[in-house]
């Protein structure tokens, strides 16, 4: 039985040329777990604010077609009495999070709608999504894992059959991805709901999903069973989508003819066990372990001495995040700043610009104390871009953003610098326009030529690469290694372990307020005991490398191809 | 000793941060809600304040005003209220009354002019330490019932409970928003006198300018929190009855409520008597 | 049907909006302390640029009471500074002060009309609070023109405080931002929110005889709330002497209250702590 039909659909959003959507045919059957795919702008959004009906109840434009929920005609029935058919979550999640308290929001719907029992739909709700005993906690005591549980739970609390996530899981650590996807695969299995995800994460759709649908140019290019889906590299790869990396190696494999070809891909590392079984292990002759450790006679940078730092909380003790901190940064160093959400790498980087002040020892920035210097001052030699950088954004065009700091300054020849920082970015041709209409790939870039308008000797990143799609991802990445001569000393604080395998040098554990590592690729991850504690998830390729052979440190694709023939 | 003012500027500076204003207003908001105030019925608490809100404004007897004085200060103490808020209660009733006081002066008052004065102190202070009790001491959710009880419209209601979901958000943002001025931009110096009034210029300029984003940035937040609400049913719910019912039910009235209505009286009684014997 | 519906979203889009801003707005200006040097009160009180702004955009009906509503929820309510019914006096002055600006403005490229728009709507809600304020004062002050100065120094101050909100705050804090804003934002906020921008076709006609009329009323009723609370002066004033004359029944107050007391503790105890069975 089909739970959702999209007949003929054509949208077009009011003052757009084209059409976003264009005679979208689509069936979705009841208990599905599908992963719409595609790249930005393809019309996913779009789709699935059509499969729930604020497309056209909210959004007015001009709509043609029919769509079916559970039989219903979407366009005959109000909005409401919809949402108790198909549920969303939206990707700014937390916006759609009204109430000050837990069990609060996730009954909301269900008092709404004048249902008797709405605290016990509402405490079903938390349950099944993991926020049992959270009640009356206040939203803001949640993660960000947790949020976005609970606007699941608000949308579960109506028990719709139908559940929609746009981008579940773009800002979490690999635990919390976990975590969520766990759940929504218990609310399809044990439930029967039929489960929509907007994802890009090749290797949770490989894990996860049931069915992967292409959407191409506001069509549908073709909706396929996942193993199927994730075979077909060459459409998901015009479509900026990167298949997991063990698919993305043994497709490689075969058109080198080291695979026999009439086999399906491996989307999984137990796949990829039985694909590669017949290959065998040559220890690469430059490996890193042989390489002799540098001596470290660089200068220092930064010297974090003796700092303990803690945050006034609204209940009770404050909460501390450092105790005596001792840590050196030299200068020339490419550091990964490391550990889950909470662990503290957002407070190094404001102590280290001076925001944060700490409750004891002191913090030397080029051997001069950081909290007796000004913030202004400061911003000569270290420079933080935000991990919203829409917080960046703080005039009305890009180009006036980036000329700002250097304008205020009378730095000789800003203009000039700002062009030049404008056709290095590749923004040239969007300085007029607001950082903030931006797509997510060029906002990132434009908050990054803000961060290094000044030329800071130290560039620190907060999560430079959350929310982006992985072409988007490998963009920054290119544009990260272009910077080089810019900037000394980089500090990067990051859930991606691909951008953390393929750039850092120095990657520095950070796990309840302690550098628990600290040491080069090879010896962080070759580390089990920190894997495990902290909850790094290495590049899958890196697994999967693991699982055939003991010694294989491999990190990229490449790299995987040449230790293993 | 300019060492010392140095000293002290600094810690008042850090004081006012806006880290400590945040916390202090995330304090104040949801910090106290295991207090015996914030346990109360709010229909009770606010027909409580009803009277130590209005009656005060109506009565000259110092007795008596002290006698509500004193009530509304332990209330205030059971609250739990945060230290920002008494600070701004003192400087409130200060300003009230306390410029009036020395401008009658000025245009030749006396000695005499202090009673009526110090009546109008009490009232003020009263007034405020009654509405900082249940407005500060109530959690944001019951106060909310409770006004709707007494037929608030709905639309308050919801402002209040939304207003309590998003004003960590808000500040959040304007924290950073603020922290990409101070760190990009370059406040003048602050020394001397011109000096410190072109570094107050430069901060005015900084927080009207950044508006500018945060207004852009609220928007997009709206917009997914309108569509939200419309899904939720939030406009069904606004005009059924049986909604706003259901609500209520959850409202108790229990032997605490009635107890401390009735403490009330008691010391209010209490007080007239020493009215009548003085 | 469906396109009213999706108006009404919108409107609920512009509340939400102003009432975030403008209420994290006035949350800081209370708890920032206030400049004095001498008579001259700096400080930075105004941001009603905000909610002017944004009743120039969007629809200024639903801005302006957003804008009073944030006000109300975030400044007073949340930090517990409720004035009781001055408040009432403030909702009404600024709605009406913020639609008046929202109205007059027909298209927000015109930077001439929107100057005297924001001018006109600060200056309309500055002259309603003043006139308040004195009566405010009259009628708290028992004998106000008894007490020698008084008056006068009511009058002088608050005359001078009118002038110097409408020239310094006005001008620097109304004016000047609103002036900055509009243009930078006409045309780039409204698609964030699904509109289409507001031109001279698509604006709400000019302002007629019924808004002059609406706007009048909206006055009295802010006067009459004061009104209200002075008339019901005598019948306290009852009470109290009631009190004063007869002490032996406030005696016997106490006692029942007392009583009450005990009782209720003895039932809460027997009963643990459970709703009352009426």
């Amino acid at each position: 039985m089909n739970i959702l039909e999209v007949k003929d659909v054509t949208f077009t959003y009011p003052g757009a040329g084209i059409p976003t959507l264009r005679h979208v045919e689509l069936q979705i059957e009841k208990g599905d777990f599908i992963a719409i795919v595609g790249n930005n702008g393809c019309g996913k959004s779009t789709l699935c604010k059509v499969m729930n009906g604020l497309i056209p109840h909210f959004i007015t434009g001009d709509f043609e077609g029919t769509v079916l929920a559970d039989g219903i005609d979407t366009k005959t029935v109000e909005i409401g009495d919809l949402a108790k058919v198909v549920g969303y979550v939206y990707q700014d999640f937390e916006n759609q999070i009204v109430r000050p308290t837990v069990l609060d929001d996730a009954s909301y719907a269900c008092m709404n709608y004048a249902m008797p029992d709405y605290l016990d739909r509402g405490r079903q709700a938390l349950k099944d999504c993991g926020l049992e005993g959270r009640d009356d906690e206040y939203i803001w005591q949640l993660s960000g894992g947790q949020t976005h549980l609970l606007a699941l739970a608000g949308a579960v609390s109506l028990e719709p059959e139908v559940l929609i996530l746009d981008e579940p899981i773009a800002q979490l650590d690999p635990r919390h991805a976990d975590l969520i996807y766990g759940i929504l695969k218990d609310l399809n299995e044990r439930l029967g709901k039929t489960i929509i995800v907007i994802e890009h994460h090749t290797e949770y759709i490989a894990d996860y999903c049931k069915h992967v649908m292409l959407l191409k140019e506001g069509h549908v290019e073709w909706v396929l069973p996942t193993k199927e889906a994730l075979d077909r590299v060459e459409d998901l790869q015009a479509s900026n989508i990167f298949p997991p990396q063990v698919t993305l190696a043994a497709w490689r494999l075969q058109r080198q003819g080291r695979l026999p070809r009439e086999r399906m891909l491996p989307s999984t590392i137990s796949a990829g066990r039985e694909a590669f079984r017949n290959l065998t292990f040559v220890k690469p002759e430059t490996s890193e372990n042989t390489q002799e450790k540098e001596p470290q006679d660089k200068a220092v940078s930064v010297s974090f001495q003796d700092v303990s730092v803690s945050y006034r909380s609204v209940k009770g003790e404050p909460k501390k995040i450092y105790q005596h901190l001792n840590l050196d940064l030299h200068k020339g160093e490419k550091i990964a700043l490391i550990g889950s959400n909470g662990a503290g790498k957002s407070t190094m980087m404001k102590l280290m610009t001076g925001l944060i002040k700490p409750n004891e020892g002191r913090i030397f920035l080029k051997g001069a104390p950081v909290h007796e210097t000004k913030p202004e001052q400061l911003s000569k030699y270290i420079s933080l871009v935000y991990q919203n950088p829409e917080d960046m954004f703080i005039k009305d065009s890009i180009e006036a953003d980036i000329a700002y700091a250097m304008q205020v300054r009378e730095v000789e020849e800003w203009q000039e610098k700002t062009e030049a920082l404008l056709e290095r970015f590749r923004l040239t041709k969007l300085k007029d326009r607001d950082g903030r209409l931006l797509s997510g790939g060029q906002m990132r870039r434009a908050s990054l030529a803000i961060g290094v308008a000044l030329r800071p000797e130290i560039l620190l990143l907060d999560e430079p690469t959350a929310n982006l799609d992985i072409a988007t991802r490998k963009e920054i990445m290119r544009t990260l290694k272009d910077m080089e001569d810019v900037t000394d000393t980089v500090m990067i604080a990051t859930h991606d372990m691909q951008l953390v395998s393929e750039w850092a040098e120095r990657i520095i554990v950070l796990y309840q307020g302690n550098v628990i590592a600290d040491g080069s690729r090879n010896e962080i991850f070759g580390n089990k005991e920190v894997v495990e504690k902290v909850g790094i998830r290495p590049p899958e390729i890196f697994s999967m490398g693991k699982a055939l052979h003991d010694d294989a440190f491999c990190y990229t694709v490449d790299e995987f191809l040449q230790c293993f023939v | 000793m300019t060492n010392m003012m140095k000293k002290l500027s600094e810690n008042i500076f850090d004081k006012l941060s806006m880290d400590f204003l945040r916390n202090q207003v995330l304090k104040n908001a949801y910090g106290n809600d295991d207090t015996v105030i914030a346990k109360l019925d709010p229909r009770i608490l606010l027909v409580w304040y009803l009277f130590f809100g209005l009656v005060p404004w109506f009565s000259n007897n110092i007795i008596f005003l002290g006698g509500c004085f004193l009530l509304v200060a332990v209330t205030t103490i059971l609250a739990k209220v945060a230290g920002l808020v008494l600070f701004l209660f003192l400087v409130g009733v200060f300003s009230q009354t306390g410029y009036l006081f020395l401008v009658s002066l000025f245009f030749g008052g006396n000695a005499e002019t202090i009673i009526p004065l110090l009546v109008l102190t009490l009232k003020v202070a009263t007034v405020s330490l009654a509405s900082i009790t249940v407005f500060s001491g109530l959690d944001p959710d019951r106060l909310s019932n409770g006004l709707m009880w007494f037929g608030c419209p709905e639309r308050l209601s919801f402002s209040i409970s939304y207003a309590y979901r998003i004003l960590p958000m808000l500040m959040e943002e304007f924290q950073n928003v603020l922290l990409s001025y101070r760190l990009r931009g370059k406040a003048p110096e602050s020394n001397g006198f011109i000096g410190k009034i072109k570094y107050l210029v430069y901060q005015i300029q900084v927080i009207i300018h950044s508006f500018y984003p945060l207004m852009l940035n609220t928007a997009k937040r709206s917009r997914t929190t309108v569509e939200a609400l419309e899904m939720r049913g939030y406009r069904y719910a606004a005009t059924n009855k049986e909604v706003k019912k259901m609500k209520l039910s959850a409202l108790k009235i229990t032997y605490d409520d009635l107890l401390f209505l009735a403490v009330s009286f008691l010391w209010m009684a209490i007080v007239a008597v020493v009215m009548s014997y003085m | 049907m469906k396109k009213e519906q999706a108006t009404q979203s919108q409107k609920l889009m512009v509340f939400v909006l102003t009432m975030s801003l403008y209420g994290l707005a006035t949350l800081f200006t209370e708890l920032i302390p206030k400049f004095q040097i001498g008579l001259v009160e700096i400080s930075v009180e105004y941001f009603l640029f905000i909610p002017l702004v944004l009743a120039m955009l969007f629809d200024p009906l639903s801005a302006a009471l957003g804008a009073a509503t944030g006000e109300l929820v975030f400044s007073e309510i949340m930090l517990g500074q409720f004035g009781g019914l001055g408040e009432v006096e403030k909702f009404i002055t600024v709605t009406i002060g913020v639609y008046i600006a929202g109205r007059l403005v027909r298209n927000p490229g015109n930077r001439k009309m929107v100057g005297i728009a924001a001018f006109t709507g600060t200056a309309a809600q500055l002259l309603m609070g003043t006139l308040v304020d004195i009566l405010k004062v009259q009628f708290a002050v028992e004998d106000f023109e008894a007490v020698a100065g008084l008056p006068e120094s009511v009058f002088a101050t608050e005359g001078f405080a009118f002038l110097n909100d409408l020239l310094f705050s006005g001008f620097l804090f109304c004016l000047l931002p609103t002036l900055f804003l509009v243009p930078k934002l006409y045309g780039k906020i409204e698609p964030l929110l699904g509109m289409q921008p507001r031109t001279e076709s698509t604006a709400l006609p000019s302002i007629g005889g019924k808004m002059v009329i609406g706007c009048v009323i909206g006055f009295l009723c802010a006067v009459a709330a004061e009104f209200l609370a002075e008339s019901g002066f005598e019948l306290i004033s009852w009470e109290a002497e009631w009190a004063e004359s007869t002490g032996s029944i406030a005696v016997g107050m106490v006692a029942a209250a007392a009583i009450a007391v005990i009782v209720l503790v003895i039932l809460k105890k027997k009963a643990g702590d459970t709703q009352v069975q009426v």
